[in-house]
């Protein structure tokens, strides 16, 4: 920083520059000026909401005086603190589950001759696509204890009162949350499999290990950090999670802390007791982040060595059938089966009524295309929020990951730091951040389709950062250097030759962020107005009504918007742009 | 807590005539057409709005837009308790996004007014409203918009007529366990009324003995209406009578409830808040929900007329054969967000 503020009061005296210090000179190029910009940007995108936030936890409201008070609010209720413990446990459950449904899955496509692969592939796009929310929307109608589907045909096929499964419960919320999470734990592991090689299976083998053993005592062993890396990610999704606690959670009776966070909310509206009691959510995050490093740091986990060595995919025989089995019946369960019941609800008249001719209606798409206000709005905002923090997230990712790879700087790191920053940071925790430091005076953004733009860069940017990254990575700097030879600046080189050598992978990010934007409930439900509302918000306002025949509907549009935009990915960028970890 | 003298009601329906059809067409008198003229510059007037449900209160907006073209109607349908901290959050924030804000748990703009946060303003139509619905506030910082009646209903697939609940009370009966659904006093005004009427009429030992029934607990008072049609819930408990009506229109198995005790009526009103950015058009606006626009809108949806010269919707009890039971809006703004509390302490959300 200090260099670039030196320098900057410099530039008007720039003619007598170059022959007193050249050194100088050549330090002022234009990338120095960018630096200090990415920094002001990073500075205002993560570090000031949060800086914001935690001063006024510490604040009176109104009179701005310092005081503990929030935090003994905050905590000093039994329900606050029940609301503490449900996410934590939620979290827990959540991220076991995804993890129990993954490893099996990702062990069966990196490493074994299981048929089906492509189609196994195809599931966790598909349960990574489709929204959380409309994933609990469809399993009320399939598990709602008396009316559900599952529920529905239990009773009429073995005569049973009771319910077979029951949604509104915690087990229900977990394992409804869990079939949309997993596929984070798939990709993670997925990608550390594939870079074992063999000879390390082939060792345990000949010591006499069948295939479980070998899998349980050594191929898993390898991937611990993999694994680790995904439970935990999944476990800080599900505490910051705020669309299907609203949904299943209300009726199911369990307060969490992000619906605990929106009471906060309610009139009069307490920040400052909101803030209090998302600092230790931000805590908890911070710890397990630090945590993680220690336990990964006593061990080993070298797989991959300079000599090579071939995978062979293990031979599972009767085996690789069951495995298959059980990718299926994740597949049906994540996707199959809530798409087909809201499908049918979204052109049913009474859902209730079932699969018939005379049930069925175009008048929940009607109503919400040509009779609704705000639902043309709001699917024309999410694209274009969606498009505006994707190109923002993606053209900042871009620039800061080139200094940092490239080592342009002294303190580039720092701007790496400040752009994985949100990672970590859950996404009602930034919203609150946001709305505290931008929402009021001076800047008043609140309602503005900036504020929700930024929030939605600020949050996804790790997103963006670690495919830049990846992607700069891979581009050797010698290409670059040529151009520079033959006489261009810095930035020129950048777009003339490095830019499009990164283009597809930079377009596979962009799609990546546009994608989780479009869906994004936690933060935006914090920063909408009136005339900013997103696709998601208002399928949450609809969702108060219980009127799940609209609300099926909008939730078709939803995914037929994502359905186009990752048809549009898979023909630019490939098969698998959305999974690729890099 | 007040009754509607029957009398009164009587005299009202004998005054009502068809005078619908005449209306929509109906010139505009001079505050109204000077409104229009000013608003039409704004261009636009955003409703936040709890009182209709989705439906109707989409329907009243496109009514709006139509009978004033240029200035267009942007409905922000929420509950109303959301509602009113979508209102908090944009005083917080010092931001004025709202022109009307219509919520169905009155005590909210008894707080609005005493916080001196209402514009005030008298529209010409408010004089043609029914009598008790006329002059909601002296000062008229707040006028007239709803007339919500909440009761019970029941899936006739799942409870017979017979077996039905037949007062609020019986609702508490433990044979009732595990069948009823209600809205959230945090989400929805109606339901803070409704809590806080039973809490006025029963004592606080009412909401723990509906508690010990486990009532599916939805946020919007037209939650249980979508749970009774499901067939996931058979009674629902202070449900709006336009959601019922609408769903038994669609052939939905459903059939209305009068409770022996009187039907809980929300007389709510409306208000422009003092830092709306389209004052003009929300002025137009109040004009025209106090107007016949707005009665003759809903109603084609059955919610209740609340001008006697636009008849009351098909299929509902006429408001004269009713005993209608309300807080009043002072004992709602202390009362209802004590019951909330209360609530949240005994359901746990």
């Amino acid at each position: 920083m200090s260099e670039g503020a030196t320098a900057l009061p410099a530039a008007p005296a720039l003619p007598a520059a170059p022959a007193l210090r050249p050194s100088r000179f050549r330090r002022l190029e234009p990338v120095m000026l960018l630096w200090v910009a990415l920094i002001a940007t990073l500075l205002v995108l993560v570090a000031a909401p949060l800086l914001k936030m935690l001063v006024i936890s510490f604040e009176m409201q109104e009179t701005g005086e310092f005081t503990f008070q929030n935090y003994l609010t905050a905590y000093g209720r039994a329900r606050y603190l029940e609301a503490l413990r449900n996410s934590l446990l939620l979290g827990l459950l959540s991220a076991t589950i995804s993890t129990v449904i993954a490893v099996p899955m990702a062990w069966a496509v990196s490493r074994t001759d299981m048929p089906g692969k492509g189609f196994t592939w195809a599931v966790v796009l598909a349960a990574f696509v489709m929204p959380p929310y409309l994933g609990a929307i469809g399993w009320i109608l399939l598990a709602g204890p008396n009316s559900g589907w599952i529920n529905v045909v239990w009773r009429a096929v073995t005569g049973a009162q009771d319910p077979l499964v029951n949604i509104y419960t915690f087990g229900g919320m977990a394992f409804v949350i869990a079939l949309h999470s997993f596929p984070l734990v798939f990709i993670f592991v997925k990608s550390a499999l594939d870079l074992i090689s063999s000879v390390m299976e082939d060792a345990a083998n000949i010591l006499g290990g069948g295939t479980w053993v070998t899998m349980r005592r050594v191929t898993l062993p390898l991937v611990w950090p993999s694994i680790l890396g995904g439970f935990i990610l999944i476990f800080l999704e599900t505490i910051a999670l705020f669309g299907t606690p609203a949904i299943i959670g209300i009726p199911a009776r369990i307060n969490v802390v992000t619906t605990q966070l929106w009471q906060f909310f309610e009139d009069p509206v307490r920040v400052e007791v909101a803030a209090a009691f998302a600092i230790p959510l931000l805590l908890i995050t911070v710890a397990l982040i630090a945590v993680q490093k220690l336990m990964l740091n006593r061990k080993g986990f070298v797989s991959q060595t300079g000599k090579g060595g071939e995978r062979r995919e293990v031979k599972l025989g009767p085996w690789r059938w069951v495995l298959f089995g059980w990718c299926v019946t994740v597949g049906l369960l994540s996707v199959g089966k809530p798409l087909v019941v809201l499908l049918q609800a979204s052109f049913a008249k009474a859902w209730g009524r079932g699969f018939s001719l005379d049930n069925l209606t175009l008048r929940n798409y009607r109503f919400l295309l040509f009779e609704h206000d705000q639902a043309p709005q709001a699917v024309w905002n999410t694209v274009w929020f969606s498009a505006a923090s994707a190109t923002m997230a993606s053209l900042l990712a871009l620039l800061v990951a080139y200094i940092v790879v490239r080592r342009l700087m002294r303190f580039a790191d720092a701007l790496g730091f400040l752009a994985m920053a949100p990672f970590v940071i859950p996404g009602i925790v930034l919203a609150i951040g946001f709305y505290a430091a931008y929402a009021g005076p001076p800047l008043s953004l609140y309602g503005s389709a900036l504020l929700l733009i930024l929030a939605f860069t600020a949050r996804f940017l790790p997103i963006a950062y670690a495919s830049s990254q990846a992607a700069i990575r891979a581009v050797h700097p010698e290409m670059e250097e040529a151009a520079r030879i033959l006489g261009a600046g810095r930035l020129h080189a950048i777009r003339k030759v490095t830019a499009p050598l990164l283009k597809t992978s930079l377009l596979g990010g962009w799609l990546v962020v546009f994608i989780v934007a479009s869906r994004e409930l936690s933060a935006a439900v914090f920063l909408v107005g009136p005339r900013t509302r997103t696709m998601s918000v208002l399928l949450y306002d609809l969702t108060e009504q219980g009127n799940f025949e609209v609300v099926s509907a909008f939730g078709g549009i939803l995914l037929f918007i994502t359905m186009v935009i990752v048809g549009i990915g898979m023909k630019l960028v490939g098969r698998d742009f959305m999974l690729r970890r890099e | 807590m007040f009754l509607i003298d029957r009398r009164q009601m009587l005299a009202l329906a004998a005054w009502s005539v068809a005078a619908t059809k005449a209306w929509a067409q109906a010139p505009m008198h001079p505050q109204e057409r000077e409104l229009y003229e000013a608003a039409k510059r704004e261009g636009e007037v955003t409703w936040y709005s709890g009182q209709y449900s989705a439906e109707p209160a989409e329907l009243a907006g496109r009514a709006f837009s139509e009978r004033y073209p240029g200035v267009r109607c942007n409905v922000v349908r929420t509950t109303s308790q959301v509602a009113f901290q979508r209102l908090s959050q944009d005083a917080r924030a010092g931001v004025g996004q709202c022109d009307v804000f219509s919520s169905t748990n009155g005590g909210h703009y008894i707080q609005l007014k005493r916080q001196n946060r209402l514009l005030q303003f008298r529209p010409v139509n408010a004089d043609g409203l029914l009598p008790i619905l006329r002059t909601p506030d002296p000062d008229n910082y707040f006028q007239s918009s709803f007339l919500g009646i909440y009761l019970m209903g029941h899936n006739t697939r799942l409870v017979s007529e017979a077996d039905a609940p037949k007062s609020w009370t019986d609702i508490l009966d433990p044979k009732w366990k595990d069948k009823l659904a209600v809205g959230h006093p945090g989400y929805s005004g109606a339901i803070g009324l409704w809590a806080l009427q039973m809490r006025t009429m029963y004592g606080p030992d009412y909401l723990v003995r509906f508690e010990r029934n486990k009532p599916h607990v939805g946020r919007s008072s037209v939650d249980p209406v979508t749970m009774m049609t499901a067939g996931e819930r058979s009674v629902g408990v202070a449900v709006p009578s336009a959601t019922m009506l609408t769903a038994m229109s669609r052939g939905n198995p459903l059939k209305l409830i009068y409770p022996a005790e009187g039907v809980l009526a929300a007389l709510s009103p409306s208000a422009i808040p003092r830092n709306a950015p389209h004052p003009n058009a929300a002025k137009l606006f109040m004009e025209f929900t106090t107007g016949p626009g707005l009665s003759t809108a809903v109603r084609m949806l059955f919610n209740e007329s609340i001008r006697p010269d636009v008849p009351p919707p098909e299929g509902a009890r006429p408001l004269d054969e009713v005993t209608m039971l309300a807080p009043s809006l002072e004992e709602a703004e202390r009362g209802v967000p004590e019951v909330r509390e209360t609530w949240r302490e005994l359901f746990g959300v």
